[in-house]
């Protein structure tokens, strides 16, 4: 074993403080890191299980204003001549109650409803493509934080998702991500096989550090050894000769160690995906319910919606609806990449001892094409388009990961987990002439999960807590929504939604209370938390801009 | 009963004393009998373990056992039990060691013609030789002028019966006696499948001709053997049945069983190349005819052409990588991309914003890379080169001017500099992190580099930031703005400064600053670097200046920082890490009484910086590194881990051998190793997103999923062609693991399992020691004489040439590279 020296390890504790960041202690003895780690992330909790997170990253900045709609603000209609969702006549965002889930009847579409959805605090609704979202908002799991971005914010993509990924906005010179830097905390970053997992083509900013290298998969069914000859046999023969030399010992280097470990771990990931059923073949993951009062896609099938559609035969809808609506299926055609990686996410948290895992989904920057041409003469608005088309890969995301952590929880419950959504920045309230919106500033951030304190309603089916923040008439969550152009909310031309919090302020919440880090290693982990002027913990002004914040959303 | 037992080991010729081993005994009841279980911990570089006895004390000791295996002995013993016992370990010989570490670090890894050539000519000269790097020969990038005959061999499978011939695009080779035969290699004894191979009979019916290679005729006048050769001549690129000269095999070809393809090529400066191969995903060969496989000259000319893509960037860094004789040059330009880090996509990105459309930037990008990377090149080529050097070519670099947004800086007027460049040069290019600057000091040198910008120039005045825009236009008649845009500009981008944009004030850098914002004096060099630098002021204070005069801020600003006592420690720990281990730290205290080797190491590598004349040569400083004591012995020798790269390339070069025919056993095109590259760690060269450059430590880049893409990568490049799996490494990584074999152990060598585990443990793992590798030889020997199923099955039982007999050995190799320790180097 690797014993660090006892005067150098001293010297390293008394220059930083003994609870300090583990990234700067080298030579550490690997089973002493999570000895030394504070906090309980990647710890079993009382119920003997890992709290766990999964991230969506929404690249291309996603128009918050379309996603959770201000419809009490008439300003919103006159910005948005093409691209404004009509308020429901007949339950208007106005109304208060649970949030508004409009049921497609037989013959209709599954988004064919043409309104905003009522998220019943009197002033907000979702765009009618999030209907999914609905069940789990009146479950109380769901958090819809508007106005979220951050100082002098960037509109450049490249710049603003580093921002986001490091944790570290106007930083340039940022080096790891904030994830990274969580799971550095939790000890178990060089010694677990798989703490943080990125499902993509390559490990993304926000998982990538120098300390240790996190995993990310393309394709999970190619993770296994290649033999010459590529036969079963061959292989059984590798692994079979393979075992005693990695058990052969050896005199002491700096790495062997390390390297000890992680093909122990390789060897054990092998057996596990092994096991893991990624294949297409195993993916029967349903809804416990007819999903969307749809008896006869139920009958037909043999129980509701598939989970993860991958193929049209696992996308759940109206087969019988007639013509070739885009809407006849709860997600587009084209998301089913998306949905074989969110299945392997789904897979991972709840079958290892991934902490962390995420995706991307690619697509929104919609400076045009936000809405369906169709529409525009039916002055629908983008009720269709390519935003639409996104939007409901998100909504029938987060109805989905509710069912199936719950239904086929295993090593992860949905109580154990939180979704979170990430986007570099928002777009312009004013639509362009192209049909679309360009960049901005604030944006919605969604926060799921089954220890999300959302909506409750109250004895008289009135509201006793909303799950929206900062998108609410008056006296909802601190801060109102001033309506009108030249109000408050609209900065710099009308164009820009002001923000009024930190995403770094969600995360952090999220870091602390749901994963388990203490306040100083949240502090490590992003940057500034502990200073007054950033007021990341708590309500006040972010100095950099002099922009008022409300600190942390209390969702988790 | 008395038990006397001193366990003492007494190192016989150790790499380093000290390091002995000591044993731990146990009393063991084995059938009844009474036996002494003795067991030590492995040591490193031992060649062999003796166990000795002495009877009594000043008695002396004789071998008892020899080569334990597991590292443990257990000895029967008398009716008393007395008796002094120790083990002594012979140690690789020292300069073998060091022979082999430094094979390691400051060489892609070792070949095994490099392995016996630094054994014979020693350590000390192969050092020498390295660092005084413009004597070795080297011209890779050299089209060959001379042309001549030169043979290419590949095996793969049968996977139809069609061969095609065909070239990428219009040009003409002469071809001349094609063969192919069953099984590996072809010695000339074995039947050739095809017909007419060697053109003596008219084309047809033999040979179809497609019709943009209906040209092509037989030559009397440039011919291998016989009395005519293929003329091949092509009009368009080909790729099947229909655009290729082809023949249908009679009778056909197994898909299951291994081929031999040979041939001889005229060598020519063409770009076009040429692809040989059967139908499907059976053998193929494909390549230009410049008159080696994979040879970086075509694609070098292409990057002194700017026609070059990043793949081809990057398949020219890891062609050199492999084949340059020159290797720690090779290992020092990558250090320094990887130091002074510029991201190719940025760069790309900017001048797509410059009017220029596809594949334009991209191919600007490419240049402004290799521009930079070429300038080290010959800096490093000269004997007193310094780390200013160095720092001056990053700082001129269109692609670092790009990167940490000095383009778009300005300091002119009311405007507030980017401070990126600023920070970056303090926080990883010269200082390090909050190594003597602080905020203020970030600001100030920020205004030093405005006015560093680009502009499209003469070719000739590619390094002359002074001079004007080029107005040599394309098309001269255009009108109106049109004439001077970009895209109708005939000229390089290169460094321009800007008198318009720069902050001419006078700047104050490394003074101390009170609250109120007024200037105190210079700051001064910390006390724990001790003398000759504590104390030293080290303030800088720039002159306002105007004009072209501004541009000296930069270079001043440059000088300045070069040498720095912070630099000269953030330098050395870097270097140190990379060539020695990944334990060296930033902050030293030199003046207190506690040290360790890493930190005299440090302080005698400052030193020699602040002593050289002109200060900062790299040279001598590389000297102090390479000749340390640590460098030399165990705590150098296998301390670090490969980085993919490294990786990439040291498993090309570990097999790597000339053969008989003028084939190399072990080759790649380059382009197949970035999938590799990217999938193990997303080391993507020439285009690092974050500024710190790739991790150099194992925490870096070892974790369970990185393992199994290095696992995929080795057995993947070891494949024969067309085995699914062969993308990995790409279908171009080709390793003759029987042509390296049979050129050390001769025909019959190949037999036997034995002498194929011994060989290929002393190429994969030289700095081991024999001894330590028993657990491996015993595996490697196990695997060689057993079949798939798992029945055993001596290697010499299998006919050398089969499919069989390769597959295994193949395997085999495979099997060590996949192990724990050729992860290190």
């Amino acid at each position: 074993m690797n014993i660090l020296s006892r005067r150098s390890f001293l010297s390293h504790a008394t220059r930083m403080g003994l609870g300090a960041a583990l990234a700067s202690l080298t030579d550490v003895p690997l089973v002493l890191q999570r000895a030394l780690a504070e906090g309980s992330i990647g710890r079993p909790g009382p119920n003997g299980r890992v709290r766990k997170l999964l991230f969506l990253f929404l690249r291309g900045a996603n128009d918050g204003l379309n996603t959770v709609i201000p419809v009490g603000d008439p300003a919103y209609y006159s910005s948005r001549p093409h691209l404004a969702i009509p308020d429901d006549p007949l339950q208007p965002a106005a109304r208060i109650g649970p949030a508004i889930f409009p049921e497609s009847g037989n013959t209709a579409g599954i988004y064919a409803h043409p309104y905003t959805l009522s998220l019943g605090n009197g002033f907000a609704g979702l765009h009618p493509s999030l209907k999914f979202l609905s069940p789990v908002y009146n479950a109380g799991d769901l958090a819809l934080i508007h106005r979220v971005g951050y100082p002098r914010q960037s509109r450049s993509h490249f710049d603003s998702q580093a921002y986001w990924e490091t944790g570290a906005p106007s930083s340039s010179g940022a080096k790891d991500g904030l994830l990274y830097r969580a799971m550095l905390e939790s000890g178990l970053a060089n010694t677990s096989p798989l703490t943080g997992v990125t499902i993509g083509t390559s490990l993304p900013m926000i998982l990538r550090g120098s300390k240790a290298a996190m995993m990310n998969i393309g394709d999970p069914t190619r993770y296994g050894l290649l033999s010459i000859p590529n036969t079963a046999a061959a292989k059984a023969k590798l692994s079979a000769a393979l075992e005693p030399a990695d058990r052969a010992r050896f005199a002491e280097k700096r790495d062997r160690d390390l390297l000890e470990l992680q093909y122990r771990n390789l060897s054990g990931t092998l057996d596990l995906f092994a096991d893991l059923k990624f294949a297409e073949a195993d993916n029967t993951f349903r809804d416990d319910v007819a999903t969307d009062a749809d008896t006869d896609w139920a009958n037909a099938n043999g129980g509701g919606y598939f989970l993860f559609p991958t193929t049209n035969d696992k996308n759940g809808g109206w087969k019988r609806a007639s013509g070739n609506r885009a809407d006849k299926y709860v997600v587009p055609t084209s998301s089913y990449d998306y949905f074989t990686r969110l299945k392997t996410a789904s897979i991972l948290l709840n079958n290892t001892d991934a902490i962390v895992s995420g995706v991307s989904i690619d697509g929104w920057d919609t400076h045009s094409n936000q809405v369906d041409d169709r529409n525009t003469a039916a002055g629908l608005g983008a009720h269709t388009g390519s935003h639409a088309g996104l939007l409901r890969r998100v909504g029938w995301t987060m109805y989905a990961l509710q069912k199936y952590f719950t239904k086929y929880s295993s090593r992860c419950h949905w109580d154990d987990l939180v979704v979170v959504t990430l986007s570099e920045f928002g777009r312009t309230s004013i639509e362009n002439s192209d049909g679309g919106t360009d960049h901005a500033e604030a944006s919605v951030m969604m926060v799921a999960g089954g220890g999300v304190r959302g909506f409750q309603p109250d004895a008289l089916g009135g509201v006793k807590r909303t799950g929206v923040w900062n998108c609410g008439g008056d006296g909802d969550h601190v801060v109102p929504w001033v309506t009108g152009p030249t109000g408050s909310m609209f900065r710099a031309s009308g164009r820009y939604l002001q923000r009024n919090t930190d995403y770094r302020s969600v995360l952090g919440r999220i870091i602390r209370d749901h994963l388990g880090a203490t306040q100083p290693q949240l502090d490590r982990i992003i940057p500034g938390y502990a200073s007054p002027e950033d007021s990341l913990a708590s309500k006040g002004v972010q100095s950099r801009d002099n922009t008022s914040v409300i600190g942390e959303p209390e969702v988790v | 009963m008395g038990l006397v037992m001193a366990l003492v080991a007494v190192p016989a010729v150790f790499a380093d004393p000290g390091s002995a081993p000591s044993l731990s005994a146990s009393l063991q009841i084995v059938d009844g009998v009474e036996r002494l279980g003795l067991r030590f911990n492995p040591q490193p570089a031992i060649e062999a373990y003796e166990l000795q006895a002495s009877p009594g004390l000043g008695l002396p000791f004789q071998p008892v056992l020899v080569g334990p295996a597991d590292f443990q002995w257990t000895v029967s013993l008398g009716s008393e039990i007395t008796g002094l016992y120790r083990v002594e370990a012979r140690g690789l010989d020292a300069d073998v060691l060091w022979g082999t570490t430094l094979l390691h670090r400051i060489a892609y890894g070792p070949t095994p013609d490099e392995l016996d050539r630094v054994r014979q000519i020693g350590p000390e000269a192969y050092l020498q030789e390295q660092i005084g790097v413009e004597e070795v020969p080297e011209t890779l990038d050299v089209v060959n002028a001379s042309p001549r005959w030169q043979k290419v061999v590949v095996t793969g499978t049968g996977s139809s019966s069609k061969l095609y011939i065909y070239m990428d695009g219009a040009g003409d080779a002469y071809l001349d006696d094609l063969r192919l035969v069953t099984g590996v290699g072809d010695d000339g004894s074995k039947p050739n499948l095809l017909r007419n191979g060697d053109f003596e009979a008219p084309l047809a019916p033999d040979w179809t001709l497609s019709s943009n290679l209906v040209s092509s005729a037989r030559s009397a006048s440039i011919v291998h053997s016989g009395a005519a050769s293929l003329h091949l001549v092509s009009t368009e690129a080909g790729e099947s049945q229909s655009s290729s000269l082809f023949q249908t095999i009679t009778p056909p070809l197994s898909a299951s069983q291994t081929y031999t393809l040979s041939y001889w090529y005229w060598t020519a400066d063409q770009s076009a190349r040429l692809t040989i191969r059967l139908s499907g995903s059976g053998i193929s060969s494909t390549h230009d005819l410049s008159g080696s496989q994979n040879n970086p000259a075509p694609l070098f000319g292409k990057l002194k052409s700017g026609q070059a893509t990043l793949a081809d960037l990057r398949a020219w860094h890891v062609l050199r990588a492999v084949q340059s004789p020159r290797q720690l040059h090779e290992v020092l330009r990558q250090f320094l991309e990887n130091h002074f880090v510029t991201e190719f996509t940025k760069t790309r990105d900017y001048f797509d914003g410059r009017g220029y459309d596809s594949p334009l930037p991209e191919r600007l990008a490419v240049r402004t890379e290799f521009v930079e990377n070429q300038r080290w090149r010959e800096a490093l080529l000269k004997p007193g080169v310094t780390f200013h050097d160095l720092l001056k070519i990053s700082a001129e670099s269109p692609a670092m001017i790009v990167y940490l947004d000095t383009v778009t800086s300005r300091g002119d007027g009311k405007y507030v500099a980017n401070e990126n460049y600023a920070r970056e040069l303090c926080e990883l290019f010269c200082f390090g992190v909050d190594n003597g600057y602080d905020q203020q000091d970030i600001v100030e040198i920020s205004k030093v580099w405005t006015g560093w910008r680009l502009e499209l120039l003469d070719a000739a005045n590619e390094f002359n930031p002074l001079a004007a825009r080029s107005t040599n236009y394309v098309n001269p008649a255009v009108t109106g703005s049109a004439l001077n845009s970009n895209t109708n500009v005939v000229g390089v981008w290169g460094f321009k400064y800007r008198t318009d944009r720069h902050n001419n004030a006078a700047k104050h850098l490394f003074h101390e600053w009170d609250t109120s914002g007024a200037r105190l004096g210079g700051k001064r060099v910390p006390d724990r670097f001790g003398p000759p630098w504590a104390g030293r002021d080290y303030s800088l204070t720039l002159p306002a200046r105007s004009g072209n005069a501004g541009m000296q801020d930069g270079y001043d600003t440059l000088r300045h920082m070069a040498d720095q006592p912070f630099t000269q420690e953030y330098i050395s720990v870097k270097l140190c890490r990379l060539l020695v281990h990944d334990g060296f730290e930033h902050g030293y205290d030199f003046t207190d009484a506690e040290t360790s080797p890493e930190e005299e190491l440090i302080h005698r590598c400052m030193t020699v910086w602040e002593t050289s004349a002109p200060k900062g040569q790299l040279r001598p400083i590389l000297q102090t590194i390479l000749r340390s004591d640590l460098f030399r012995g165990n705590g150098g020798s296998l301390q670090k881990v490969k980085t993919p790269l490294e990786f990439a390339v040291g498993t090309i070069r570990a097999l790597r051998v000339p053969l008989a025919d003028g084939s190399s056993s072990s080759e790649t095109d380059g382009y197949g190793l970035a999938n590799f590259m990217n999938r193990a760690g997303r080391m993507r060269l020439f285009d690092r997103v974050e500024p710190d450059g790739y991790p150099e430590d194992a925490a870096g880049w070892v974790s369970a999923g990185t393992l199994a893409e290095r696992l995929r990568f080795v057995t993947s490049a070891l494949m024969p062609a067309g085995m699914t799996g062969k993308d990995d490494a790409g279908a171009n990584t080709r390793v003759n693991v029987l042509g390296v074999l049979q050129s050390r152990l001769g025909a019959e060598g190949v037999r036997d399992s034995g002498r194929v585990a011994d060989l290929l443990l002393q190429m994969l793992f030289p700095a081991e020691g024999k001894a330590n590798l028993e657990a491996y030889r015993k595996v490697a020997v196990g695997f060689l004489d057993t079949t798939d199923g798992g029945t055993a099955s001596p290697l010499s039982s299998l006919t050398v040439g089969s499919t069989a007999h390769d597959q295994r050995i193949r395997g085999a190799a495979a099997l060590l590279m996949s192990t724990q320790r050729f992860q290190e180097q």
